[in-house]
């Protein structure tokens, strides 16, 4: 049969979905872990890892990655039994649950990166085995004597779901039972019961919903009602509201003593409300990119028709109507532009998910101690500038634990808490940049020691020292560490965040701590840019980069001694600082201008400024920056090309970090 | 099986790839310079919304430099996700190529043309070099010479 | 010549199935993530048949089985199951609540399209 389907073309779907389902389950194992370690149970925790490695189990079986299927299956048999004793599973059996998880990660990655998915190692596989037979498998009790259940539901539920129920109760919260009747009219309101069950998650955890058999009527045509068992900390009425119906519709499960149970009150936390994934759509960054794409061409469109617009305003044409629609046509432009860009914000919190593992593995692997505190309140950021940014992050973390941390007992010594504070928090500054923020209360980092390694002069202010620190291969470390050994340097961070246009700046203290601050754009892509013209050529800039548009006094430029027989340096006086000044058309070497430039640009990198002198400002406006990837054309301080509607690519300057380059080839030491 | 290949000409010389690896052709209008790029590379351009290098072979192949004429031609090749335009001198004939009519290079000039020759294709009197695509966009040999 | 639900809280479980299905001509699709959502469209709209899946974080698809066999108008619906679980007792619960078909994960395209045109095949009414 030719028409048949090859089901392997779903492996990179696959993927996709197994990524997700991994990200789940190693969230619900940590969440099981806290429980435990405080001796509670995390029923939800333990469904969820269930069924996300259940749900693995039989993708990957249909699209054909054995390894995958045979390390999943043993999960699924020791969690099915931890399921049904309501939840028990022993704290010492984290470790290989999560040692399985991750045998599953690594191979979806190998078969995301085409490379062949290694067989499932069979000493692991025992382990799980053995896990099994290890497994607490002591039902839990029934305890439904508190609550008020009709027969049609109490026949419905679980010995654990009554559990929770009551639980809920003995934690001072609401249980509570609401039906939802569906019916077409409200499900083309939005209302089903998908949309019913993510609000009600929002304000609290489901324990049960129920289908019920009702009379068909004109109000319940499809003759049936849910009824939805619910533990919250909101009223009734808030439950009403979020399930769109009367509050007569809601009952109270707790039967009147139930107060009685209160001597029980367990010191658990609230559970974070659930968040729903329904309703969400997964896309691939690859189409929002080709929609952004199209958006450009739209945008170079505009421009051309502005300047054929001007030029009928020229020729003496009354455009005044068409110059109205082209308002219209930019603000809705404008509003497209900002809505694309919503499409592919993600939750900053979410690029944290994975942070809380990778502290565990390397709190394991040092034996330190460590405290992880994660606020990325509601900042969205970009999924491109996500994905970017992702590894600088975790290197520095893992430079905290790995360096930055001293050993408990060390700690201990210098009157710290054994346990050492690692803070990562996020907050937007503006509208269109994200403050990130990695600090730890280590030891600091000793400027002597830096120094030495790198064979440089001692550095006098954190800004010199991250310079040092971000020197190629620099490590401060003798022997490489079993975690940080291979990683990415220093280097690379920077070049990270500075190739997102953004910058990275240190503070640190010895014996007290040090601080990473991260500057990054929240999207990229779409820039307010000056343009300017030098040596007959075109550019562009982000102005966000560009401090000040100075104008350049021939007759007050400082000329420096000539270093090496090139050019005089010139020094420009402003604001009592001292800023040189870079001509960038010999720097770029595009021939002469003839005369001396009377604009220049302004940036500041570490605190230092510098100017690049320009023959003259053409104007500002937004551009679309499409990066130059290509190794051809890859040069440091060009960070792309964008189209200034004559279809031809104008360079975009990353001018800070030709300064960063420009003062690094004057900090090196002559060869 | 013969294969359909893009044929142009460098300095008197034909050269073709097939035509599967060519994105497009395009008359050559200038380029916007890249300070600082890798050698023989004239500037980027913009092909279909896309931005790409351009590699002029006459650089590449080591013969001197030309004024592009009204013949000049960028020849749009795709290798993976890269895109690079090649800067020819013309480029007006595509040509069906059966698998006899391909030769290996003749091994000095396999040493001499740094790899960029993947075969030759004798047609009669002509002879017309097949090249490496991705050899003769590679930049590892691009850097420092 | 056929709507057709497909239950599983996988998309991409429901694309593959969906993707097999497709070689059949006249069918259309409508696809449910969950075992409360496939309840709720039984209820409202009349299908051909289900492809269910056991195993989802609601309710599971035994308990969509019993409601739906509980109910007068979709008593005779031929639903197949199909789940990575393929012992005896569960390939026993499901056909005792009600499963017109079992089938386990992994199956193969041309498997669950003969399953699904046998069943469509059948008058309507004729035993299961």
């Amino acid at each position: 049969m030719s028409d048949v389907v090859d089901l392997a073309e779903f492996r990179t779907a696959f993927v996709v979905e197994a990524e997700e389902l991994l990200t789940t389950a190693n969230t619900s194992l940590l969440d099981i872990e806290k429980a435990l370690r405080a001796g509670n149970k995390n029923i939800r925790a333990v469904r969820e890892l269930f069924r996300a490695v259940h749900t693995i189990k039989g993708l990957s079986s249909m699209v054909g990655i054995e390894p995958v299927v045979g390390i999943a299956h043993r999960l699924e048999t020791t969690l099915r039994a931890a399921d049904r004793a309501g939840g028990s599973l022993a704290l010492e059996s984290i470790d290989t649950l999560l040692e399985g998880v991750r045998a599953i990660a690594k191979r979806v990655r190998a078969l995301a990166d085409g490379q062949p998915v290694a067989e499932a190692p069979s000493e692991l596989l025992d382990r799980l085995e053995r896990l099994e037979s290890a497994t607490p498998s002591t039902a839990r009790q029934s305890g439904a004597g508190a609550l008020i259940l009709d027969a049609e539901i109490a026949g419905k539920l679980g010995a654990q779901d009554q559990a929770q129920l009551l639980e809920g109760l003995a934690q001072g919260r609401r249980a509570l039972r609401v039906d939802f009747i569906p019916s077409p009219l409200r499900a083309e309101a939005g209302s089903t019961i998908t949309s019913v069950r993510a609000r009600v998650a929002k304000i609290g955890d489901i324990v049960k919903v129920v289908p019920i058999s009702v009379p068909v009527t004109a109000d319940a045509p499809g003759g049936l009602k849910f009824g939805l068992l619910v533990v919250t900390s909101e009223s009734a009425q808030a439950l009403a509201d979020a399930v769109g119906v009367d509050p007569g519709m809601v009952y109270s499960l707790a039967a009147p003593p139930a107060a009685g149970i209160l001597g029980a009150v367990l010191e658990a936390e609230p559970e974070e409300p659930s968040v729903s994934r329904h309703g969400v759509v997964r896309v691939d960054v690859e189409r929002l990119d080709d929609v952004m794409e199209r958006l450009s061409t739209l945008v170079v469109t505009r421009f051309r028709l502005s300047r054929a617009l001007a030029e009928l305003a020229a020729a003496g044409a009354d455009v005044r109507a068409l110059a109205q629609i082209m308002n219209e046509n930019g603000r809705q432009l404008r509003d497209l532009r900002a809505a694309i860009l919503r499409v592919r914000m993600v939750p900053v919190s979410e690029v944290f998910e994975r942070v809380p593992l990778l502290v565990r593995g390397l709190s394991r692997a040092t034996g330190k101690q460590v405290r992880l505190v994660i606020d990325a309140g509601t900042a969205e950021v970009d999924k491109g500038v996500a994905e970017r940014l992702f590894p600088a992050v975790v290197h520095l973390v893992r430079n905290a634990v790995d360096h930055a941390f001293e050993s408990p007992d060390e700690r201990t010594r210098a009157g710290k808490p054994a346990e050492g504070a690692l803070t990562i928090a996020c907050f937007e500054r503006t509208n269109s940049q994200l403050e990130l923020t990695i600090s730890d209360d280590g030891r600091g980092i000793d400027r002597k020691l830096v120094a030495d390694r790198a064979h440089r002069p001692l550095p006098d202010s954190d800004a010199a020292l991250l310079e040092l620190l971000c020197l190629p291969g620099l490590s401060t470390r003798d022997e490489a560490t079993m975690t940080s050994g291979r990683g990415m340097g220093m280097d690379i961070v920077k070049r990270t965040v500075e190739q997102l246009g953004g910058e990275l700046t240190l503070q640190t203290r010895v014996g007290v701590g040090t601080r990473f601050v991260m500057h990054v754009p929240v999207s990229i892509s779409i820039v307010d840019a000056f343009t300017f013209e030098c040596a007959a050529q075109r550019f562009v800039v982000p102005v966000t980069m560009v401090e000040e548009v100075v104008d350049i006094d021939p007759a007050r430029l400082v000329r420096g001694p000539t270093r090496r027989g090139g050019e005089a340096p010139r020094l420009l006086e402003r604001r009592n600082e001292t800023v040189p000044v870079v001509q960038l058309e010999s720097l770029f070497r595009l021939g002469d201008r003839g005369g001396e430039a009377r604009k220049a640009l302004v940036v500041r990198r570490n605190g230092e400024p510098m100017a690049f002198s320009v023959d003259r400002m053409l104007g500002q406006q937004e551009v679309v920056v499409r990066p130059l990837e290509d190794p051809l054309v890859r040069v440091i301080g060009i960070s792309g090309a964008t189209d200034l509607g004559d279809g031809r690519p104008t360079l975009v300057l990353d001018l800070a970090a030709l300064s960063g380059a420009l003062s690094a080839a004057t900090l090196e030491p002559a060869a | 099986m013969s294969i359909l290949h893009v044929v142009f000409k460098v300095g008197g010389t034909e050269y073709a790839m097939p035509a599967d690896e060519v994105l497009q052709m395009e008359s050559y209008g200038g380029a916007t310079p890249v300070p600082g790029a890798a050698r023989g590379v004239v500037g980027i351009v913009q092909v279909r919304g896309r931005v790409v290098p351009v590699l002029d072979l006459r650089a590449r192949f080591g013969l001197e430099p030309i004024a592009a004429t009204l013949n000049s031609r960028l020849v749009v090749g795709q290798d993976g996700a890269r895109s690079v335009a090649l800067l020819v001198d013309s480029a007006r004939e595509v040509l069906k190529l059966d698998p006899e009519q391909i030769e290996p290079p003749p091994p000095m000039m396999a040493d001499d043309s740094q790899g960029f020759v993947r075969a030759v294709a004798r047609m009669g009197e002509r002879l017309v070099m097949l090249i490496d695509f991705k050899r003769v966009i590679g930049e590892e040999r691009l850097h420092g010479e | 010549m056929g709507e057709i639900l497909v239950v599983d809280d996988s998309k991409v479980m429901r694309e593959m199935i969906i993707a097999c299905l497709r070689a059949q001509p006249g069918l259309s699709f409508t696809q449910a993530a969950s075992g409360l959502e496939a309840i709720e469209k039984l209820s409202l709209k009349t299908f051909q048949l289900v492809v269910l899946d056991l195993n989802m974080p609601d309710i599971g698809g035994i308990e969509v089985l019993e409601f739906v066999r509980g109910q007068d108008k979709l008593r005779s619906l031929p639903i197949i199951v199909v789940t990575t679980r393929g012992d005896d007792a569960s390939r026993a619960t499901a056909l005792a609540a009600g499963a017109s078909r079992f089938m386990t994960k992994p199956f193969t395209p041309e498997k669950i399209l003969s399953e699904v045109r046998e069943l469509l095949e059948q008058p309507a009414g004729a035993p299961r």
